[in-house]
């Protein structure tokens, strides 16, 4: 049994890794900007296609297939500097302070926006890179078989979580990001320019979304309809993990990735709605979520 | 010299100040008592950039200010200490008094010249200063806040019902450091609101009233 489980864990761990790098960029725009974005899931899915083109470009054009791994992280940088600063400006900052009815419905239009803006660009067939997995290869551990390219995701994810911890609070721009975060107002009256830290925030979710659908392109490929479906797993993730919590997401993912193992060995039937249900005993028990708190929020 | 001319604000749709008018000078204690609702805390918004005002002016040493954004309020020696303190919990007493600095990008030295500056006025904050935001008591938390307004106050001081909420011991305590912080920095002309202004006496240069948004 646990030779069927344990590939089965790196499995679900390295797609855990994927939600999650979107779950924690989700979770880190709602805690700086207070609003859920519901087009979050569109920029995982525009990463993954950037990715895929940038990639199919590289191997079109007979450049060292090394490359195709920068190229992963440059896809979802080109992503965040596009859409990241243009529609934090243009959208979301109209949206802060209103209620959350019409921030769902603002970012709502804009990922039915996003979703066609792809289809215009990348038509509506699915793109297939896997270079950056076939040149990794594979690992065999006591007659198992490991994809070393998930094995990388977990890391990475790992990475991810230590990095966000160490900007937030060792560095100059965290810091003024978790005075924000703490009280908007507050952080403008002792000189912080909020409208940059909001760009930077917004535009570093975009990254990490972004960052999750590229690095899924070597194993999945770039599919339409990608967007809604991250979407609703990574809020799941978010949620369960408690929003606005770095560590939580984290701990979120494991477990729904866990979840989703278990259900495929043994009710197979379940794997989809496994993270649902995970998400509604870890709500009813803990309404803010494993490490939420109930916000005292402050008229 | 800070001066606001005919400031007019709305918050929802209801006039919360009607043309309201006052100056400050360097050295000089304004006090501006009000009931609640009257309109104090609004006034020291506007002149913060807290909130968007409806025509008047606010000048700094005769530049106008109105438009700018608060953060470069800030920059430009307005200091701001709200009523509810609104530290930041994770960060220790310290750190938080030393935010606007980073805010600010100010130099080491003069971070440091500061932050002995408001040590040397507020000794308690230093014997407290490694405890976290999150667990000083509702007094402590106001000293704080009035520490980290002094880290940004060159020009100006606008505290917002310092006493609201304090111990009487704590309140007098408070009311001597306003008293030395008058005497210690000439340079800043400090604006504090009230709703009881008695042990604000000994230090008021001059005495406003707000009633229903309006200066009389």
């Amino acid at each position: 049994m646990l030779d069927t489980l344990i590939p089965l864990a790196v499995d679900g761990l390295a797609s855990a890794a994927l939600i999650f790098f979107v779950a924690v960029g989700l979770t880190l725009v709602f805690s700086v900007l207070r609003v859920l974005n519901v087009a979050h899931g569109s920029f995982y899915s525009i990463g993954a296609y950037v990715a895929a083109s940038v990639g199919l470009w590289i191997a079109g054009a007979g450049l060292n297939p090394w490359l195709s791994f920068p190229a992963l992280i440059l896809s979802a940088a080109i992503v965040a500097a596009l859409f990241g600063p243009l529609v934090e400006r243009c959208l979301m900052r109209w949206t802060y302070g209103k209620s959350e009815a019409i921030q769902i419905l603002v970012t709502f239009g804009l990922f039915l926006i996003l979703e066609d803006l792809q289809r215009i660009v990348f038509g509506v067939s699915s793109l297939a890179e896997d270079t950056p997995m076939q040149l990794l290869g594979s690992t065999r551990i006591g007659g198992v078989i490991y994809l070393n390219y998930q094995l990388l995701l977990i890391a990475l994810a790992a990475l991810v979580v230590i990095g966000l911890r160490v900007l937030l609070t060792k560095t100059r721009i965290g810091r003024l990001v978790t005075a924000v975060v703490a009280d908007r107002e507050m952080a403008q009256s002792i000189g912080i320019n909020t409208n940059r830290v909001f760009i930077l925030s917004f535009s570093l979710g975009v990254f990490l979304a972004a960052l999750g659908g590229a690095l899924a392109t070597p194993t999945a490929g770039a599919a339409p309809g990608l967007g809604a479906e991250t979407m609703v797993l990574a809020f799941a993730v978010a949620a369960i993990g408690g929003l606005g919590q770095i560590e939580g997401a984290a701990l979120a993912a494991i477990i729904v990735g866990l979840a989703r193992v278990l259900a495929i060995y043994f009710a197979p039937e379940l794997d989809a709605v496994a993270p649902y249900i995970v998400m509604l005993v870890v709500l009813l028990i803990r309404p803010y979520g494993l490490f939420g708190q109930a916000a005292t929020r402050r008229i | 010299m800070l001066r606001i001319e005919g400031v007019s604000a709305a918050i929802a749709g209801v006039q919360v100040l009607r043309s309201v008018s006052l100056g400050l000078t360097s050295g000089r204690t304004t006090i501006l008592i009000g009931r609640n609702g009257a309109g104090k805390t609004t006034t020291l918004r506007a002149i913060m950039g807290l909130l968007p005002v409806q025509g008047g002016s606010v000048r700094l040493d005769g530049e106008e200010i109105g438009t700018t954004p608060a953060y470069r309020r800030a920059a430009q020696g307005i200091g701001y200490a709200p009523e509810d303190r609104r530290l930041v919990p994770e960060f220790s007493v310290e750190d938080n008094i030393v935010l606007p600095a980073l805010a600010l990008s100010l130099p080491a030295a003069e971070r440091t010249r500061r932050l002995d500056e408001v040590y040397a006025l507020l000794p308690q904050l230093k014997t407290m200063r490694k405890r976290p935001g999150g667990g000083v008591s509702g007094g402590q938390g106001k000293m704080v806040a009035l520490g980290r307004a002094l880290m940004v106050a060159r020009t100006a001081l606008l505290l917002d019902e310092p006493f609201q909420g304090l111990a009487p011991a704590l309140a007098l305590d408070y009311a001597r450091t306003l008293g030395d912080l008058k005497r210690s920095r000439p340079d800043l002309a400090i604006l504090v609101t009230e709703s009881t202004p008695a042990l604000l006496d000994a230090i008021a240069d001059e005495t406003l009233q707000i009633e229903r948004g309006e200066i009389g």
